[in-house]
């Protein structure tokens, strides 16, 4: 009861602008659907959509159209944003209520861990109903990676899959965007990782100022050999990877934080925004990214335009994926319990369609869980080429897609493209959609849990924080004491007897209370 | 009974205000800062803070950020805002409105125009605290201006004339007549400057490239995380606030401090 009332009051007092103050005030017969994601993560519609009109609807909109459609009863969408998962996780907490959320791999297992989550209905991955679109559209490959791993680790009993509680939505893989004017290829690949700790490219690179993405990469330069040392065509290959790279160990922390340490020192800075303006003005040369920021900056860069449309020097950037290991990740459909689930799964459903599919990757810029033929042409039509207009057949390559589109039982080949050669190997190709060796390299950063989550989160204050040798918080500490004594001393030494001079001779000096008698001026003795 | 309107209940607004935005947090802060996960009564985060030499470290280390950023911020605005409130200049509200004006502009659009700026001039991931505190003092100027001219233009021209009868020289009018009579303008200047510049994490992250910590962006950080840490830094930082506050007001006479806040 305590945790309620508190949390009302917070709710109250923290969160009133993000409570609808129009709820509950739905029509007789209308269904409302409440989802929560992340900024700017879904097609707005207009000019910048992908139909390019600007009469054209959002996709919200059209989900309401459609659903009525459908299913004859109209619905109202409810769509609000988070700027980061831990955000989205205080709200819940607080009390408000949701059908739908977009929260991160990790989150997700967190959120599963604590009970938070509402399993899909079994019939939302019957295939043969034409009308479950997720089922039916989604890339095979991140499908069975949902298949494959559990969701609840903390719990060893449990053999619940991130399937029975996540529907993916968009996925990627984290890298460093560099300018190739600075950087040199040849040496960024001998380097990998080390870039972050290597002195020739001291103050040029940066980090994301979150834990987690820093963490990973401490861990990537930790065990560089332990991973070089595994075996890539063990079929257990993916597993012992994803177990190196989920340690959370005191040891591993305690190492991990010799090397953030030396990142710290190493690096321009810790940043979440800024690192797409800095490397297109080449302030720094290597930026560490996620694979749709990357396309993103890349774009920019490459129209010589910055992000709010000015015109600059259009600039040449590339991607790089680290051989070592990368960080797999994705953001998923989960509902929370006592969430509207026909409604929920109707729109995972509907996102899923491939055509809306297209139309969300369009806008904001990152790789869609859904293959299917209309994504796939889609693909062809943004990065496919025509090879009879190249010179040389060392400028492209045949690119093979069939890892996501056609799955592991699909024929070599099935999804190939001719495609120009920097774009396969460096650039937004290779960001868009990793070659499939590139992914097996890859692994999912879990929920560590509540322990380790703290251990770590104490590791990253002790990285950012400020650090002084006790001696000197003791001089400091002495200093602000002096500072406040002499200040005392001036405010209230005019009244104490001690810290006043003595009067002159022949003097005597009047004491408060001698006042107090004569309160008459004109009585007064002195 | 009737209900008789009087002069107090104009005040109600401001006490409803008061009570949720100003009382109730700070309540809810004090409850989050001893409590546990479980919401039992706990001193663990208390404990923790003041055995964290991070935690210590940056604590002091803003503080001092701020300190010099006040100081700074005092030794620019005070002449500045002498000049001007003793001038006889017809068209001074102009210059004052050019010190001024900044503070209409969007702070982030002026945080980001500086980390241009120290860029061009070579110093952006160079000098980090240096900046910081660049940044800080351009941006927390105004607060400490418009405080001093307002104070030092109430003082009464015939004090001067006085003191010049007496034989007291510029130094002794300045020591005697301008300081002390200032005084609350410079202590009202001290806590709008102080607080924010001991906090402002946005700075710190943009100019200082998030390798500058202050203490504002750990209580961010751990309200992401840990809601009872995060309410035990707020808490700690409160009183160094209140402490200051506290100190700098013994300084000024009540009476003097009217219209000397914004």
């Amino acid at each position: 009861m305590k945790k309620r009332i508190s949390a009302m009051l917070l709710a109250a007092v923290a969160c009133l602008p993000t409570i609808s103050l129009f709820t509950g005030c739905a029509q007789k017969g209308e269904t409302v659907l409440r989802v929560y994601s992340w900024e700017e993560y879904i097609d707005e519609g207009g000019e910048d959509s992908y139909d390019g009109t600007a009469d054209a609807p959002d996709m919200v909109s059209r989900f309401e159209a459609w659903y009525e459609e459908t299913y004859g009863s109209p619905i109202r969408v409810e769509y609000s944003t988070f700027g980061t998962n831990e955000d989205m996780y205080n709200q819940l907490k607080l009390g408000n209520e949701y059908d739908l959320l977009c929260p991160s791999e990790y989150m997700i297992m967190k959120l599963a861990a604590e009970g938070y989550l509402q399993p899909y209905s079994e019939a939302f991955f019957d295939e043969t109903n034409p009308d479950n679109h997720y089922i039916r559209n989604v890339s095979p490959y991140i499908h069975a990676m949902f298949e494959s791993n559990r969701i609840n680790k903390a719990d060893p009993e449990s053999t619940e899959t991130w399937s029975d509680y996540a529907a993916g939505y968009m996925w990627g893989v984290t890298g460093f965007t560099y300018n190739p004017a600075y950087v040199n290829e040849e040496d960024l690949r001998s380097l990998g990782w080390d870039v972050m700790t290597a002195e020739a490219y001291q103050n040029k690179v940066t980090t994301k100022d979150n834990v987690r993405d820093s963490y990973f990469v401490a861990l990537a330069i930790l065990y560089k050999e332990e991973i070089a040392a595994l075996d890539p065509t063990s079929p257990d290959y993916g597993k012992q990877l994803a177990a190196i790279m989920n340690r959370t160990d005191e040891e591993t922390i305690a190492a991990a934080e010799e090397v953030m340490q030396a990142m710290d020192e190493n690096i321009f800075g810790y940043e979440t925004d800024t690192g797409k303006a800095d490397i297109v003005s080449g302030r720094i040369w290597l930026n560490f990214a996620w694979s749709g920021d990357a396309v993103y900056a890349m774009d920019l860069a490459e129209a010589g335009e910055d992000e709010d449309g000015n015109e600059t020097d259009s600039t040449l950037l590339n991607f790089f994926i680290p051989e070592e290991c990368a960080n797999l990740w994705f953001d998923g459909w989960v509902m929370p319990k006592g969430a509207n689930t026909q409604a929920a799964e109707a729109f995972v459903n509907f996102l899923s369609m491939p055509e809306n599919a297209v139309r969300n990757m369009y806008y904001i810029g990152y790789s869609g869980v859904i293959a299917g033929d209309e994504v796939f042409d889609y693909v062809c039509e943004t990065y496919a080429v025509d090879p009879e207009e190249y010179e040389s057949e060392e400028e492209y390559v045949v690119y093979d897609l069939s890892y996501f589109f056609g799955g592991s039982d699909a024929p070599q080949g099935s999804y190939t493209f001719y495609a120009d050669r920097d774009q396969a190997e460096r650039r937004q190709l290779h960001a868009h959609y990793p070659p499939y060796e590139v992914t097996r390299r890859c692994a999912v950063m879990d929920y560590y849990g509540e322990e380790a989550n703290e251990n770590i989160n104490e590791l990253w204050s002790r990285i950012k924080g400020e650090t002084l040798e006790p001696w000197a918080i003791a001089v400091i500490c002495v200093g602000v004491a002096l500072i406040v004594g002499a200040v005392l001393l001036v405010k209230f030494g005019g009244k104490i007897d001690f810290f006043r001079l003595p009067p002159k001779k022949g003097y005597t000096r009047v004491k408060q209370e001698d006042f107090k008698k004569y309160p008459n001026d004109k009585q007064n003795p002195v | 009974m009737r209900l008789r309107f009087s002069r107090k209940m104009l005040g109600i607004p401001y006490a409803v205000f008061l009570l949720f935005f100003v009382i109730i947090p700070m309540l809810v802060i004090l409850f989050y800062a001893f409590t546990d996960k479980e919401m039992h009564l706990s001193f663990e985060n208390f404990i923790r803070f003041f055995s964290d030499p991070t935690k210590l470290s940056t604590i002091v280390y803003s503080l001092v950020i701020g300190l010099i950023t006040t100081v700074v911020c005092l030794v620019i605005a005070y002449p500045v805002a002498y000049i001007l409130a003793r001038s006889k200049m017809k068209k001074k509200f102009v210059i004052l409105l050019l010190f001024v004006t900044p503070m209409w502009i969007n702070f982030v659009l002026r945080v980001n125009a500086i980390r241009e700026l120290l860029n061009w001039m070579g110093l952006l991931g160079e000098a980090n605290y240096f900046n910081t505190i660049f940044g800080m003092v351009y941006d927390f100027l105004p607060f400490m201006i418009l405080p001093l001219y307002t104070t030092l233009l109430k003082i009464d021209e015939s004090l001067y004339e006085a003191s010049a009868d007496l034989g007291g020289n510029a130094f002794t009018a300045f020591t005697r007549i301008t300081l002390p009579l200032s005084m609350p303008g410079i202590a009202s200047g001290i806590t709008m400057v102080f607080l924010p510049s001991m906090t402002n994490y946005v700075v710190s992250d943009m100019l200082g490239n998030s390798k500058v910590t202050i203490i504002g962006k750990f209580i961010y950080e751990y309200f992401g995380t840990n809601w009872h840490m995060g309410s035990m830094v707020a808490l700690v930082l409160l009183i160094v606030v209140l402490l200051s506050t506290w100190l700098t007001g013994g300084l000024k006479e009540e009476n003097n401090a009217r219209g000397t806040t914004l």
